[in-house]
């Protein structure tokens, strides 16, 4: 047994401790495969289920549906997986953030299974999110498995995610350029080559298993002059509908928090409502990918303001779905309302140019969705080359970096964060690599903490007192209470000087009357940007570290500098 | 008066359960912090589920109802019992969030009373099996956890198993270093399984524990490889227990079962374990 586990240590040494690129690319081939599965397992059944319903949508009582699949979603997650609410890209990027890639074994398949429920009984919601909760954490499990450190296991998030979005759109780019631009938020050469190695991986489970080619295909089309206006009309109408969509959804995932009925019930309520609007307007549930197609082909046979409708229709039940219990993400929302707002704008545009040489309907759907994708995630390259991959080409590559470009600008000056970050700035749990709050957030206070202060007693004589320092380089020394062991207040070697150099007060002063009370402590709880803060408004080097009324050791504005040093150079790689 | 070098500064937390089983555990909590001079830190919990993050693992702790029942008066309750240990009430508030309804709990303690007993099923508090979520706690803490008795009493001594693994050297010091700080009598039980007396005495030897040992320890009990019960039998019922946890492989623990889940299903002592990646200073 012993010479096994010796040949294997032997064998682990040559090829993986070796280079840990590696051990990287072949754990990312891994997980690329393994999310990729996840995610052509949710496409499967998902298409499977809808198109078993699809008969029985025309039916009244139809609009239960719904309610009952946000109901068993709720359920599901709530009694049985027991996981917190939320549609999984934040909590991807909170583990990244805050938590070194760290995300639980059940969040696997949790996300998956209950997106299934919501979407498949006609919840206004989209696989995308749950397949890259899902695709993450096999990353961070099987980094967990095989002991990687924490950058390691960031990395094969970041692949688990690659896998997803390449497996379930057949874009192995746009799943490169969403890990790196939302998720990871670097870019780094030791990261883009397992991610695109999963990436790949992915979109090769995606293949083999369903051999299709593109998503969406429109038919050929010409870019005229007038196209150029034309999109920049278009970014600015999908700048405002993601703002509007952004809001929505925030706004009405808040009044369902402060609704007072129990989640389950609050996931029914919003489920038959969706239900209920489905039945005026069909095309408002589930994913939403066949109008899509139809918009995209130019076979759209709907009315102009009905499509107007449908656009803050489908905003409205996304946000009941999401908001109030249903589980599933927002990017195919995103897809109809941009291709929906893509034909609006182009019959507006012909309605008042009816002359204007101008490219097809359905190639303004297509830029509809980079608008609004753009707008929403403002994630501008994700959004152009998941449209130019799942449409399959690049003809409208210029006018997608346009709409795409003015579009995330616009919607960020209006509203400064995007939907899958607003949370987590507004918890001050944003953070990305390299940045100064990163860097801090990454530092322990116990790594900083000095812990081998000499600590004296309230009631020691002056005398003593001055025995120690004479032996000592210290210059502030802790004071504590002999009865309880709590911190009391400091003793600064500056601010003492005066009974230092009359002898008369040796004998006659105890420490508890000349110390400092009055300065200012951290404790465990604060943060290291709390702590420098306090430093920089009293003006101190040093502060003491008081937890819980104890005395734990200080802190020194010197060892943050060196060991921020450090620690920036670890994660941007730089000297 | 000698200035002195850092006083005790440990803490332990404690997960409040407003009943009077959790009363129970608390009072354990209390005296062991009372007794070692450390202090217990409260969470009352707000939610019925809340997240522990280790350097290489996530735990998700999820509680039973009985946790969140009279949210009025918990926080009157554990002062009321803060009080009478004589003890300045100290609480937790989650700072962090892994999602609106599942709080971060640190996991910067150096211990953690379990709350196992986080069931409303008889075989399930006290004695019985422990469930996976605290197995992984301990496999990944690293500080020993406290798996508390039902009823509340009062521990007068201090019994080490020590079966020679790493994990059982950590159990011995964290022995070592409870007897100081409590004054209590230590005591080392061992069964000779392969080994005898004095391969034991010399791994203490070698690990530069002996003179700590001779100072602190009462008695080295050793026992024969079939007087593993007699040995549980014998250990005083008001002792607290300190061992190790899983110090061999996923293999042979599958196949030959813990020694620590079977210690923990027969004895009602209080029992602190250390894990794995536990670490223990004597500092």
């Amino acid at each position: 047994m012993s010479k096994l586990k010796q040949t294997y240590n032997s064998f682990y040494a040559k090829f993986f401790l070796f280079d840990d690129r590696l051990v990287l690319m072949i754990a990312g081939a891994v997980v690329g495969i393994f999310a990729g599965l996840a995610a052509v397992a949710l496409r499967l059944s998902l298409a499977s289920v809808l198109e078993f319903f699809t008969p029985y949508r025309q039916y009244a009582w139809a609009f239960i549906l719904p309610g009952i699949g946000a109901l068993f979603s709720c359920l599901f997650l709530d009694k049985v997986m027991r996981e917190g609410a939320g549609h999984g890209v934040p909590e991807v990027i909170y583990a990244v953030s805050r938590r070194g890639g760290l995300l639980r074994f059940r969040s696997t398949f949790s996300r998956l299974i209950s997106s299934f429920l919501t979407i498949a009984s006609g919840g206004s919601a989209g696989p995308e999110a749950p397949v890259v909760m899902s695709g993450s954490a096999i990353g961070s499990n099987i980094a967990k498995f095989l002991g990687l450190n924490d950058r390691q296991r960031m990395t094969l998030v970041g692949c688990g995610t690659a896998g997803a979005i390449a497996s379930i759109f057949h874009a192995p780019v746009a799943g490169l350029i969403f890990s790196v631009e939302i998720i990871l938020g670097e870019w780094k050469f030791v990261n883009i080559i397992p991610i695109a190695i999963a990436a790949v991986a992915g979109a090769q489970v995606c293949e083999a298993i369903i051999p299709t080619k593109e998503l969406f295909q429109p038919p050929p089309f010409s870019i005229f002059t007038g196209d150029i206006l034309g999109s920049i009309g278009l970014a600015l109408f999908t700048a405002v509908i993601s703002v509007i969509f952004t809001r929505t959804l925030r706004k009405v995932g808040g009044l369902a928090k402060r609704t007072p009925v129990s989640p389950w019930l609050r996931a029914l309520i919003g489920g038959c409502a969706v239900g209920s609007i489905g039945i005026f307007m069909p095309m408002v549930l589930g994913e939403g990918y066949h109008p899509i197609m139809e918009m995209v082909g130019g076979t759209f046979p709907m009315a102009f303001w009905l499509i107007f409708l449908g656009i803050f229709l489908k905003i409205f039940v996304t946000a009941i779905t999401l908001g109030w219990g249903g589980s599933g993400g927002i990017f195919a929302p995103c897809l109809l309302i941009g291709s929906l707002s893509g034909v609006v704008f182009y019959k507006a545009m012909m309605f008042i140019f009816p002359n204007a040489a101008v490219t097809s309907e359905g190639a303004y759907a297509l830029l509809g969705m980079a608008g609004i994708m753009s707008g929403v995630m403002q994630a501008p390259l994700s959004s152009i080359f998941l449209i130019a991959e799942i449409t399959g080409g690049y003809e409208a590559i210029l006018l997608l970096l346009l709409v795409s470009s003015i579009s995330s600008t616009l919607s960020h000056i209006i509203e400064p964060a995007s939907f899958y970050f607003k949370d987590l700035i507004e918890r001050g749990e944003f953070m990305r690599p390299g940045t100064d709050a990163r860097v801090l957030s990454d530092l322990s206070l116990n790594e900083i903490i000095d812990t081998s202060y000499t600590t004296v007693s309230e009631n020691m004589v002056f005398r003593k007192f001055i025995n120690i320092i004479r032996n000592s380089d210290r210059n502030h020394y802790p004071v504590i209470s002999d009865e309880t062991g709590d911190y009391l207040g400091m003793v600064r070697v500056s601010s003492i000087r005066k009974y230092t150099l009359d002898p008369a007060f040796y004998d006659m002063i105890f420490l508890n009357q000349i110390m400092d009370t009055d300065m200012v402590t951290a404790s465990f709880d604060d943060n290291l940007h709390d702590v420098l803060e306090f430093m920089e408004t009293f003006n101190i080097d040093h502060i003491p570290v008081v937890d819980h009324h104890r005395f734990s050791g200080m802190i020194s504005k010197a060892r943050i500098l060196d060991l921020y040093r450090r620690e920036l150079i670890m994660q941007t790689n730089i000297q | 008066m000698v200035p002195r070098r850092l006083p005790m500064n440990y803490k332990l937390l404690h997960i409040f359960r407003n009943t009077p089983f959790g009363r129970e555990t608390f009072l354990q909590s209390l005296h062991f912090c009372k007794t070692i001079n450390a202090h217990p830190v409260v969470y009352i919990p707000k939610t019925d589920k809340f997240l522990m993050y280790f350097s290489n693992d996530v735990v998700q702790v999820n509680l039973d109802n009985s946790f969140l029942a009279f949210p009025d008066t918990a926080h009157e309750h554990v002062i009321a019992l803060f009080d009478e240990a004589g003890i300045p009430p100290r609480f937790y508030e989650p700072k962090d969030f892994t999602a609106s309804t599942l709080p971060d709990i640190s996991s910067q303690f150096d211990y953690m009373c379990s709350p196992r007993s986080i069931s409303d099923r008889s075989s399930k508090i006290g004695l019985g099996h422990l469930g996976p979520k605290v197995r992984r706690m301990i496999k990944q803490a690293t500080f020993p956890i406290l798996i508390a008795s039902p009823v509340f009493k009062a521990w007068k001594s201090i019994s080490v198993f020590f079966g020679g693994s790493s994990n059982a050297m950590n159990a011995l010091v964290l022995g070592l270093k409870v007897a100081i700080a409590s004054g209590c009598p230590l005591k080392i039980y061992t069964v000779l399984e392969k080994d005898t007396e004095e391969v034991y005495r010399n791994m203490v030897r070698d690990s530069e524990l002996e003179e700590l040992v001779d100072q602190y320890v009462n008695e080295w009990c050793f026992y024969e490889s079939t007087g593993f019960d007699r040995m549980l039998y014998e250990v005083p019922h008001d002792s607290l227990i300190v061992l190790g946890a899983y110090g061999h492989g996923v293999i042979k623990e599958i196949l030959l079962g813990s020694k620590m889940e079977y210690i923990q299903s027969t004895v009602t002592n209080n029992l602190l374990v250390t894990g794995p990646n536990c670490r223990i200073s004597l500092k």
